[in-house]
């Protein structure tokens, strides 16, 4: 071995090994997540290092490694212009570790590299939460554990260790649920989480025509819904921000805090629902058309009726809603509203206002003129389509006369530019059509997929009214998903995946189980911790009663532990042959003196003989019998020792000598 | 070796220093307080078990603690997980390595007779009388390399603790530990056995001086090197203290382990060794030259006794009279 060795234990190949492979699992953990370059460098470190201990390769002395260190922290730096995000904080780890690793001389080294293991694990728990990744987790979990066990033992065979280091855990899971469960969460944090502030795939606050279109091949879940009662069984838009402002090619959303809510009657039965809503990094939630009430303190429902909240969507969140499918104006439209949503900018789509003029002076109400302009689009050729030609600089113009194809987003802003020509208010609204029903879950899911807009148009005596121009384009859009309707948007392993068939089932089981698992453990929090508490009969719980269980089980386990304890420690059940043995022993102990602890069969037999010469034929052959068995060359069978007891058994022990 | 020195220059810089060594006197005295002298065979019960986290565990413990931060400060459900499970599993590891000691029985402790500036061992005798196996058993005395054994169920092993080579005299090892830190080497279980025990260091076999004659009755019959009188008796493998005098240095040439010529004395011849008759030399001086004359003479079958100031020990031969001649003269100077 080249490696040097110390004072200290000198390192195995072995443990070594171990090591590395508890390290190596945290990092796979993160392969898609830190720079390729990253990951290759701890890999090929970690070969060089078992390489080192192996075949006896050179290794950096520590001016190479204070320079590499240093080196790796600038290119980090460089990369990610920080050090403390998620992200970069696992590169850095990463590479530290790694580094680490090149000088390992003792155990202590080792036991550094399984602590970077655990870390990574950590910071993977951080990153990501969802069920398919939860064996990957316990998986590194339990190999960093038997690592642990194959350092501190090194006798251990690498099955007896992960035999070990499983066992062990699975006696901790009960203790952990019972932590887990009891532990008093805390609201808030203590110190400011670094956050990505890029946004992530999903609705934003603007529409260009096309920009829905780019949602539709996402087939992942944007928020899950359960409702209270029975599932509506009406067409669910999912009212997400509403956008006001046009500038002939983007829509935008304005920033109007301070509006008042215009009071609306609402129509119909009540719908409660739970939202999960996936992270968004935006601020808005989203809501079955039309929301009743805002969310909570940290929410509020602003003059459009969009749930907005304080801070952006980071992590999971759950929140419940209540809505009314339908509803009516109270109050009369503002001056101020009826400005911005008749507005448009100034020359652009002059054919576009040409035909709204005309087609409103025919209809001659505002109603009239929705239908009459849904009509124009019913019947004018037009398509929906995912991939629409370009439209030139008067958006409008062009789709309306010339391309007469696109998506939602196309007919939506069309629709709106129509009715503000013609001076009837109108925005669009953007957010979530529809959603797939999970039967076994009883939940809807709703999926990026599913991204719609449409438009809200301001009827007298009726307030803002819902129209949806997509749906006199392709009607089959409300009934159908995206998956049927456009099955090229999709690749081809996600129409197997979700497709109809037996695949589709078990994936529907599968997120089932994923809905379960991110509404009881991903967000289990205080709240849910005392709604837990309420169930076990608790009448009005509070942080208190958390720390009685929270002591209770741990407690409860650790007197667990004591008492199977005391019954492991116990001696051993003497095996069949060696109660045949106590017995042959306690009946010649009533007529000769009794064994002592020293004394063999053999040399008992002869005391037993001297004292009683008349019990030779027996006892000396029962004595030889023994000494075989027990102490012979080959292993005692069930057989011959039973046969043996049963010889003890009848052997008679007469108190006296005959004569 | 250059790491051990700095290691010891850290030590002695350490201001705690003698305050840890004041705490470890008075913990050690606590502790054979409450467990009173020990008895051999001992089987360990939980009274006499103590369990600290070692290094590892201390910085195990600070991991989790971490990632109870972490967990709390992103209130991240499953790095809280983690962190509950990481310290659910500690703690069984602590009941774990708790239980590999409980109920280990001590059979005997012993420390062989040595030469001085010898290596020295001493001897632990372990049984597991549990169905189970109870690996990396730890056995040591403060300061000392530790000796470690697995014990498979229903077994009994022997642990060979290395001890450092010492000076002539009597060492009193007042209490053995026995520990381990298995499972996971994040706690270690330790108990300490008091079983009075002596290490008798015999002085080093040392001194050129001629072997006296052999005693007065049997004058002149025979010389040290006069081997060719006595009866050949043949060859036994080197033992620490044999002379050089007597290998068979022939056989050693031809790549023979190293053996020593054993010759059984003729008739029987007689010496007398006296300590004061070495005058001229100081008293560990006097002692090593006794021990090469007793090893010698011992070696070559010959009868003898000693004389101490105030010990007398009758001639006689064989390994036990050689021991007890060398066990006085290890003993010489002791407080009675």
């Amino acid at each position: 071995m080249a490696a040097p060795k110390d004072a200290g234990a000198p390192l195995a190949l072995r443990s070594l090994a171990w090591a590395c492979a508890a390290f190596g699992g945290g990092v796979l953990l993160h392969i898609d997540r830190v720079p390729a370059w990253a990951s290759l460098t701890c890999g090929v470190l970690i070969l060089w290092r078992l390489a080192a201990v192996r075949r006896g390769l050179w290794l950096p002395g520590p001016l190479a490694r204070s320079l590499l260190a240093l080196g790796m922290a600038a290119v980090v730096l460089a990369r990610f212009h920080t050090l403390s995000g998620l992200t970069a904080g696992t590169t850095l780890l990463l590479l530290m570790a790694a580094l680490k690793l090149l000088e390992t001389r003792r155990t202590r080294d080792e036991l550094v590299l399984i602590g970077a293991g655990l870390f990574l694990l950590l910071a993977a728990c951080l990153d990501r939460q969802d069920l398919g990744r939860a064996p990957l987790y316990a998986l590194q979990g339990w190999l960093c554990c038997a690592a642990l066990a194959v350092l501190a033992t090194p006798s251990l065979s690498s099955r007896a260790a992960l035999a070990l280091a499983g066992r062990t855990l699975l006696i901790a899971l009960p203790l952990a649920i019972a932590l887990f469960v009891f532990f008093p969460r805390l609201p808030g944090s203590f110190w400011a989480i670094p956050r990505g502030t890029t946004a992530l795939t999903g609705l934003s606050d603007s529409m260009t025509p096309g920009s829905i279109a780019q949602l539709v091949g996402d087939y992942s879940v944007a928020f899950r819904v359960r409702f209270e009662g029975p599932r509506p069984q009406a067409l669910l838009y999912w009212r997400g921000p509403v956008l006001h402002e046009f500038d002939g090619r983007t829509w935008r959303r304005t920033e109007a805090a301070l509006r008042a809510r215009p009071r609306v009657e609402f129509l119909g039965e009540p719908v409660r629902y739970h939202v999960a809503l996936e992270p968004t990094r935006r601020r808005f939630w989203f809501t079955l058309d039309l929301p009743a009430q805002s969310a909570g303190t940290r929410t509020s429902l602003t003059y459009d009726y969009t749930l907005m909240a304080a801070d952006p969507v980071i992590e999971p969140t759950a929140y419940e809603g209540l809505s009314f499918l339908g509803s009516r104006a109270v109050d009369p439209l503002s001056a101020g509203s009826r400005r911005e949503d008749t507005a448009l900018p100034g020359g652009a789509n002059p054919r576009t206002r040409e035909l709204a003029q005309r087609l409103h002076a025919q209809s001659g109400t505002d109603s009239g003129y929705v239908t009459a302009v849904l009509d124009y689009l019913r019947r004018g050729g037009f398509v929906y389509s995912l991939e629409p030609q370009p439209l030139g600089a008067d958006a409008v113009d062009d789709l309306l006369f010339r391309t007469r194809e696109g998506f939602c987003g196309h007919y939506a802003s069309a629709f709106v530019t129509l009715m503000r020509a013609a001076a009837v208010p109108a925005r669009v609204v953007t957010g979530y059509l529809g959603g797939e029903w999970n039967p076994i879950g009883e939940f809807m899911e709703v999926r990026q997929a599913d991204a719609h807009a449409w438009a809200e148009v301001w009827l007298q005596g009726r307030g803002w009214t819902r129209i949806d121009p997509t749906a006199v384009v392709a009607p089959e859009r409300l009934t159908r998903g995206m998956l049927q309707l456009m099955p090229d948007a999709f690749s081809a392993s996600e129409r197997l995946l979700y497709g109809p068939g037996w695949l589709g089932g078990v994936l529907q089981r599968w997120e089932a189980a994923s809905a379960w698992w991110a509404d009881h453990v991903v967000r289990f929090d205080y709240a849910s911790q005392l709604d837990l508490l309420t169930r076990f009969g608790v009448r009005s719980p509070d942080g208190r009663h958390l720390g009685w269980g929270f002591t209770a089980a741990l407690c409860g386990w650790l007197a667990f532990m004591a008492w199977s304890t005391g019954r492991r420690s116990r001696r051993a059940r003497p095996d069949a042959l060696a109660r045949a043995y106590r017995r042959l022993c306690g009946k010649l102990a009533r007529v000769a003196p009794p064994r002592a602890p020293h004394q063999g069969p053999l040399a008992y037999a002869e005391i037993v003989l001297a004292e009683r010469p008349d019990l030779r034929p027996g006892v000396a052959t029962l004595f030889e019998r023994y000494a075989q068995l027990r102490f012979g060359p080959a292993a005692a069978g069930a057989a011959e020792v039973a046969d043996f007891a049963r010889a003890v058994r009848r052997l008679a022990v007469p108190a006296r000598a005959r004569d | 070796m250059a790491d051990a020195a700095a290691k010891g220059f850290w030590r002695r810089l350490n201001p705690l220093a003698p305050l840890t060594a004041a705490l470890g006197a008075r913990t050690a005295a606590w502790v054979r307080r409450r467990q009173g002298e020990d008895q051999l065979p001992v089987q360990l019960q939980r009274r006499r078990l103590y369990i600290l986290p070692t290094r590892g565990g201390v910085a195990f413990g600070a991991l989790v603690f971490v990632m109870l931060l972490a967990g709390l400060n992103y209130t991240n459900s499953l790095a809280l997980f983690l962190t509950f499970t990481l310290a659910a599993f500690a703690l069984v590891a602590m009941q774990l390595c708790h239980r590999n000691l409980l109920g280990v029985r001590v059979t005997a402790l012993q420390a062989p007779a040595v030469f001085a500036q010898r290596p020295a061992t001493l001897l632990v005798s372990l049984a597991n009388d549990a169905a189970t196996p109870r690996l990396r058993l730890e056995a040591g005395l403060e300061g000392a390399p530790r000796a470690r054994a697995d014990l498979r169920a229903n077994t009994q092993a022997l642990l060979a603790v290395a001890l450092a080579p010492q000076a002539r005299g009597v060492v009193r090892i007042a209490r053995v530990r026995i520990a381990t830190a298995h499972p996971f080497g994040l706690f270690r279980a330790w108990t300490w056995v008091h079983a009075p025990l002596e290490l008798l260091v015999y002085p080093a076999a040392a001194g050129a001086l001629p072997m006296p004659h052999a005693g007065a009755h049997r004058a002149g019959t025979r010389s040290r090197g006069g081997a060719e009188q006595d009866e050949w008796q043949g060859l036994r493998p080197f033992r620490d203290g044999d002379s050089p005098r007597q290998v068979d240095w022939k056989a050693y040439a031809r790549e023979a382990p190293l053996l020593v010529k054993e010759y059984q004395a003729v008739g029987s011849d007689l010496r007398w060794f006296d300590f004061a008759q070495l005058p001229g030399l100081d008293t560990e001086a006097r002692l090593q030259q006794l021990a090469r004359w007793l090893v010698d003479a011992e070696a070559g079958g010959e009868r003898y006794g000693l004389t101490l100031p105030g010990v007398r020990i009758p001639s006689d031969r064989g390994p036990e009279h050689r021991h007890r001649c060398l066990a006085q003269l290890a003993r010489f100077g002791e407080a009675p």
